[in-house]
């Protein structure tokens, strides 16, 4: 291996400032084009109106790109936040940072949220957002010493391509012998020759001694990073207490945290065990009620998923603390150690695999066809160490085996990979190509959206079919939930603000089995409530994980258990004990309201925005073929003749496929409707004028971006 | 013959599905999972899984997913 050398740019020394309730006060801006490092003031306006993290990020983020910035102009940033909770040790979840750029895959603003520790080391270290805009002229790695009080800009040679040896490498580097100092986001080979690149943020595991990674994963933001030729951000911070964050009201604080802290203790190894086996639990949950995707989502369900659900994943976890930030008691970032990849660079030699988690289980696993947890977890260790999203790796792949399995596209296209459901052998082979950015694999890595034109024009394929079958949004690769029997969950998927992910709201089993939603009304209610409160975290550094992967005993008996009012009230009395903002539940709401239609807003400044980008493939809606009609044809005649009171005496299934979908169009179109009224947004879906104006986001670009879509 | 749920006593009867359980334990709330002796078992098996005697069960607000 080559000499690593670093090479200074540019230094800013800088003081300092102590973090005051929750904020330091102050963002960082650095161009990598001129080279320019500055600070920010952050305003009291800020604070009230974008409250932080995701806020943050979107605010400098839209002053800094013009409607007409595409993802790879220089002017596109990397954004990054943590959040006025974040970085408090002693409260769950309280380690997140919010990523945002321009995005590749769709054009618009993406947001992805991520544990480790850098958002709050950065903090800590002096600013509560950082904006990275340019495009350094080498490989580059910035370097945030909190410590030293310095901000330094490296040309850096010799480093390895992947993530993984990048960032431990970092670590030590900059280490100082303290690696638990440390924590860097990098992104890798696979990040810069696809447009699904994720960014990989570490935390040292001090247990274990090894750098451990999260990731932000969707819409390509690891792209954007590559792009701008960023090896890695490294920040350096020294050890946090509860005094770190420097909360209003420290007692009070420490009071509540105690009591959520403790909950998940008791409650946690009763309900989904988290702690032991992370996300890995709902894997034969979902396949239970139909739920997890196969083979392209076109099925639910599949003998063979045990093969690849928790109790597999359970003996092959690594015991030990698995925290992806400080005194988290939900712990949940599990990995595999000792596991030997088949295939690729590392090939016949030990490594520790981050993971896997739901998402890419499903994702990489049973959409696949593929039902060997070994090689789901290989999947997931090159995903990370090339830098590229697990989920949309594998919702990407997915369509591609459909379309192969299905005739659309042959060996010919794909470089004479045999593209079938299942074939393991192809499917790292797509990712290595990915890697090394040739072959079907560099088709595969631009995305759903990319690959139906680029299978149309090349391969002749029928664009209708693939419109239906191609599971992307706003551009945006599906996560890994069927949605086809939940219109509440296919709301929302379609009316999320950055394409199908589950972040916002996930209202599957309290639409289809509960049916606690049974009306337009109530569905578009819990479209507007779910979608603000997940904002929420997302503005103050938090994981959404306490709040409702484990449930306080007695919520059943609550009004609204859905909503664990328990833990919302907690919410707030956490929210005002760090900032000294006193604010109850419908406070956390409004604040979150103010981002989200901001965030609406910025899309429409992007060019999207309107209804028509809030449009869903049939395959999230309904039974795209008569194969999938017949394989639950008791269900859908059932639907047809009691709910929609269809006569199907003597109807083809071809016939019944097509009475179904207009139905179900329609559907989708009436909840949009309520969806957009209860947001108070016109029916084209832009935020009406009243609407900005009560939320305190009536800026005058805002006026004029309204004025220009005829919302007066 | 005795069970535990939620860390509580509650009688055992042979054959006793968890649907039975759900019945005997006249809680109206929905639960999607449940979980017997460190297995889960979903809403659609309810009906056809039966409780051994002995068994330690935990009834689960499986309401959050992803």
């Amino acid at each position: 291996m080559s000499e690593i050398v670093f090479k200074e740019i540019k230094t800013l020394q800088y003081e300092r400032p102590d973090v005051e309730k929750g904020y330091a006060n102050q963002t960082l801006y650095v161009n990598l084009t001129r080279p320019e490092i500055a600070v920010k003031p952050v305003t009291e306006a800020m604070k009230k109106i974008f409250v932080g993290g995701k806020g943050f990020d979107l605010w400098l983020l839209w002053n800094a790109v013009k409607g007409t910035t595409r993802w790879d102009d220089p002017e596109n940033e990397v954004c990054i936040s943590c959040g006025p909770l974040g970085g408090t040790p002693i409260y769950p979840g309280s380690g997140k940072s919010i990523v945002t750029t321009i995005s590749p895959t769709t054009g618009s603003v993406m947001d992805s949220n991520v544990g480790g520790y850098f958002g709050p080391y950065l903090k800590f270290a002096g600013f509560d957002a950082m904006e990275v805009q340019g495009q350094g002229a080498g490989e580059t790695v910035l370097f945030v010493d909190g410590i030293d009080e310095k901000v330094q800009i490296y040309e850096c040679s010799g480093l390895p391509e992947d993530a993984y040896e990048t960032s431990r490498m970092l670590t030590e580097h900059f280490g100082q012998g303290k690696p638990r100092n440390i924590s860097v986001v990098s992104s890798g080979p696979g990040a810069k020759n696809t447009l699904i690149g994720c960014l990989n943020f570490t935390w040292y595991d001090a247990g274990r001694k090894r750098v451990r990674y999260k990731q932000a994963g969707r819409g390509g933001i690891g792209t954007v990073f590559a792009r701008k030729h960023i090896k890695a951000l490294v920040v350096r911070w020294d050890a946090v207490t509860v005094s770190t964050n420097r909360p209003a009201d420290e007692e009070a604080l420490k009071e509540i945290a105690k009591l959520h802290s403790h909950e998940i203790v008791e409650l946690d190894p009763k309900q989904n065990e988290m702690a032991k086996i992370g996300t890995t639990h709902l894997v034969t949950i979902m396949d239970d009620f139909d739920l997890l995707p196969t083979h392209n989502f076109r099925y639910g369900q599949h003998p063979q998923t045990p093969n690849i659900g928790k109790e597999v994943y359970r003996r092959l976890f690594d015991k030990g603390f698995d925290g992806c930030w400080i005194g988290c008691t939900v712990a949940c970032s599990h990995g595999i150690k000792d596991f030997v990849p088949m295939t690729g660079p590392y090939k016949g030699k030990k490594v520790f695999v981050d993971g896997p988690e739901y998402e890419t289980i499903a994702g990489c696993g049973s959409n696949l066809g593929i039902f060997d947890p070994f090689t789901v977890t290989e999947i997931n260790f090159y995903c990370d160490a090339y830098g590229i999203d697990t989920i949309s790796f594998g919702t990407g792949l997915a369509f591609a085996m459909e379309c192969y399995e299905t005739g659309l596209i042959n060996q010919t296209h794909t470089g004479g990979l045999e593209l079938t459901f299942g074939n393991r052998v192809s499917a790292l082979e797509v990712l290595h190509q990915m890697a090394r950015g040739e072959g079907f694999g560099k088709v595969v890595g631009q995305g759903v959206r990319r690959m139906k034109s680029w299978f149309a024009k090349e391969c002749g394929a029928d664009e209708a079919v693939m419109k239906d079958i191609g599971m992307e949004a706003k551009g945006l690769e599906f996560s890994e939930y069927m949605t086809k029997e939940s219109l509440a969950q296919q709301g929302g998927y379609g009316l999320a603000l950055k394409g199908p992910q589950h972040d916002e709201a996930w209202l599957i089993f309290l639409d289809m089995v509960h049916n606690y939603m049974p009306t337009f009304e109530q569905k578009a209610e819990a479209l507007h409530w779910f979608p603000m409160f997940r904002t929420w975290f997302g503005l103050c550094g938090l994981c959404k994980l306490p709040w409702n992967d484990i449930v306080p005993e007695d919520n059943k008996e609550t009004m609204e258990p859905a909503k664990i009012m328990k833990h919302v009230e907690w919410y707030g009395r956490y929210f005002s004990a760090v900032t000294g903002r006193k604010a109850g539940p419908d406070d956390l709401i409004s604040m979150s309201e103010g981002v989200y239609n901001f965030q609406r807003l910025f899309n429409l400044k992007m060019g999207f925005g309107t209804r028509e980008h809030d449009a869903l493939p049939y395959r999230a809606v309904g039974p795209v073929t008569a194969e999938e009609y017949e394989s639950r044809a008791e269900r859908y005649d059932k639907q047809l003749v009691e709910e929609h009171k269809a006569d199907i005496t003597g109807k083809s299934t071809e016939e019944k496929v097509s009475l179904l979908r207009t139905i179900r169009e329609a559907m989708y179109e009436t909840l949009t409707d309520a969806v957009y009224k209860r947001r108070g947004w016109t029916p084209q879906g832009i935020p009406k004028l009243e609407t900005v104006k009560r939320l305190g986001i009536d800026f005058p670009d805002v006026i004029e971006l309204l004025k220009a879509h005829g919302v007066r | 013959m005795m069970i535990k749920v939620g860390g509580k006593e509650h009688p055992w009867q042979k054959g006793m599905t968890v649907a039975d359980l759900l019945k005997d334990l006249n809680d109206p709330y929905p639960y999607a999972v449940v979980r017997i002796n460190g297995s889960v078992i979903s809403r659609p098996h309810f009906e056809k899984t039966t409780v051994p005697d002995g068994a330690e069960i935990f009834l689960i607000p499986m309401i959050a997913g992803g």
